[in-house]
């Protein structure tokens, strides 16, 4: 498929009536705006106010979290702590959900949702190639997933940032939040996108394909929890690493659903 | 140039045989009436000539252009109205058309101008601000006329155009394909079950039946192959008969003629021999009687059993 060509006339027609089309269906446009604030800005603001507010005496197992710590971090109080283990442990996990979900949502709305509607013969029946619609479909999951990971990160950003004044403690802005961000947010952004084509040929609805898409987020669950109780910390170069392996995997995925994105197969029932 | 062309074109579905071995051409200009019973593959055949599907056997061209080759050269010069390529419910009317327009590679300019030729032609203008999911079901049938017909397609693909619609709208897309034909020399391709409308319209046929090509030619052909005649009636005063050599029916006296040349003479005699003729008319075969007859297996080697 040759993603350096430009975009024809009939593919930005696509991506623009995909846009709308996901903008105006309520579950679709709800959960991409749900996402950023509840993940990114209550979740954070909530940690916020319990490390500004609780009463650290009462607090079990700090000294058990302080170990798990790296050198640079022992050096801050329990408050400081608080909101530092949110920022670089948890928030990196819940971020990720963001690109993941985002990606998910939108094509399950662009690939199954067409299914649904019967509008895929329709478009199957312009003078559009099968891999040009292919293409356009992407980028619209693509580039919306980025655009709400993108709002999600400066909505974090500033959240976090003032967290950080609060508490009169380092930014919050690391090496592993640098390659989650460049590295890990785009592969699984791909990776969603190519998972949900995968699934929409067995899909009947948007609803069943998002539901579908619930199995991809376990992984990442499990790693948050794997690092918050303390059985492993992924530092900046098993990221770093991690990213690699799902960019492998996208790609691999990525050729196994544009084979399959096919009239015939797209119009089974 | 022949419009459309198939030669032994099949199609199977895991354990269904859908299309079998169809051979069949439609001269460019030409209006084919595929007719054929629910499951006789019709549908398929739509598919088949537009690179939908890929044959098991056979192969079809469309102006030349195959589709198995080259499925976006076919859809370039054809418009295709299925009952199950439907419209995006969320936009307009308007706005479905301008982005299908767009699809096929006209300007935004252009393919709004289309777009509103074509709803005012198919009588949607007033519903042209209306999300689609809320068109009735003839609004949504002619919306997706107006789709198939956005980039002025030389051929036209039409799967059941008038399944849904109220006798007038009916008559307004069969006078629409007849005018397209006629004005624009577009080929027409007609699914249909509706066999009136079909004799309208159509200036040539093809009967499928469980896949296979029963039937093809123009109405002529068909009828003589189907072994129905011409009947010459008259409508005489009462207590006139009998009329040697002819038959009543419902008030008419009828004999079976091989051609119209006939009927003159018929009325001479009858004057000659004294009868009130007060209506004489030619009895054509309707093409509802034909298509039965060739479904029901009246025809065996291309003459009937039966006269008709």
């Amino acid at each position: 498929m040759k993603w350096f060509l430009p975009l024809t006339q009939g593919q930005k027609a696509l991506i623009r009536k995909d846009f709308y089309q996901v903008w105006k269906t309520p579950m679709l446009r709800n959960t991409l705006l749900a996402l950023p604030a509840v993940l990114m800005v209550v979740m954070p603001v909530g940690f916020l106010v319990i490390a500004c507010l609780a009463p650290m005496k009462d607090m079990n197992g700090m000294e058990e979290l302080m170990a798990l710590l790296p050198q640079k971090a022992k050096e801050l109080n329990e408050r400081q702590m608080m909101f530092y283990v949110m920022t670089t442990m948890m928030a990196p996990m819940l971020f990720l959900m963001i690109p993941l979900m985002s990606s998910t949502v939108t094509a399950s709305g662009s690939f199954v949702g067409e299914k649904e509607q019967g509008t895929m013969e329709s478009l199957l029946l312009t003078p559009m190639t099968v891999k040009e619609i292919f293409r356009a479909k992407v980028e619209v999951c693509v580039r919306l997933s980025l655009l709400v990971t993108g709002i999600s990160l400066v909505l974090f950003g500033v959240t976090a940032a003032v967290g950080n004044m609060i508490l009169k403690m380092p930014f919050w802005l690391d090496w592993s939040w640098l390659v989650v961000i460049v590295l890990l947010a785009p592969a699984l952004t791909v990776f969603g996108v190519v998972f949900m084509v995968l699934v929409s040929g067995r899909s009947k609805s948007y609803m069943e394909a998002m539901q579908t898409s619930g199995y991809i987020v376990l992984p990442l669950i499990l790693l948050f929890v794997g690092q918050f109780t303390g059985l492993f910390v992924l530092g900046p170069l098993a990221l770093a690493v991690l990213a690699l392996v799902i960019f492998l995997l996208d790609y691999g995925l990525f050729r196994i659903a544009s084979g399959k994105f096919t009239p015939e197969k797209l119009l089974k029932k | 140039m022949t419009g459309i062309v198939a030669k032994g074109l099949s199609k199977s579905y895991e354990d269904t045989q859908a299309l079998r071995s169809l051979t069949l051409e439609v001269p460019e200009g030409g209006v084919c009436g595929f007719l054929g019973p629910n499951g006789a593959g019709k549908t398929t055949a739509v598919k088949l000539f537009n690179g939908l599907v890929s044959p098991t056997s056979g192969e079809c061209s469309i102006m030349g252009i195959s589709p198995s080759e080259d499925p976006q050269g076919v859809h370039r010069i054809s418009g295709v109205m299925t009952e199950t390529a439907r419209m995006y419910g969320q936009l307009t009317g308007l706005e479905n058309l301008c982005f299908f327009g767009e699809t096929a590679e006209m300007d935004r300019g252009d393919a709004r101008e289309r777009a509103c030729e074509l709803l005012r032609w198919l009588e949607l203008w007033d519903a042209r601000d209306k999300k689609a999911s809320a068109y009735s079901t003839g609004m949504m049938q002619r919306l997706s006329l107006a789709r198939a017909l956005m980039h002025r397609p030389r051929v036209l693909f039409l799967d059941e155009p008038t399944s849904g619609l109220d006798p007038e709208s009916a008559q307004m897309v069969n006078e629409m394909i007849a005018q397209l034909a006629r004005e624009e020399g577009t080929t027409v391709f007609l699914c249909t079950h509706q066999l009136r409308y079909a004799q309208d319209v159509c200036t040539m046929y093809g009967i499928l039946h469980k896949g296979e090509l029963l039937a093809s030619g123009n109405f002529e052909e068909l009828w003589k192959q189907a072994g129905c005649r011409i009947w010459a009636g008259v409508r005489l005063k009462d207590g006139s008969g009998p009329v040697p050599g002819m038959v009543e029916e419902d008030g008419w006296w009828r004999k079976a003629v091989n051609s119209e040349e006939e009927m003159p003479g018929i009325l001479e005699n009858l004057i000659k021999s004294g009868k009130s003729v007060y209506e004489a008319r030619l009895f054509y075969p309707e093409l509802e009687q034909v298509y039965f007859r060739y479904l029901e297996g009246n025809v065996t080697d291309g003459k009937a059993g039966v006269g008709a």
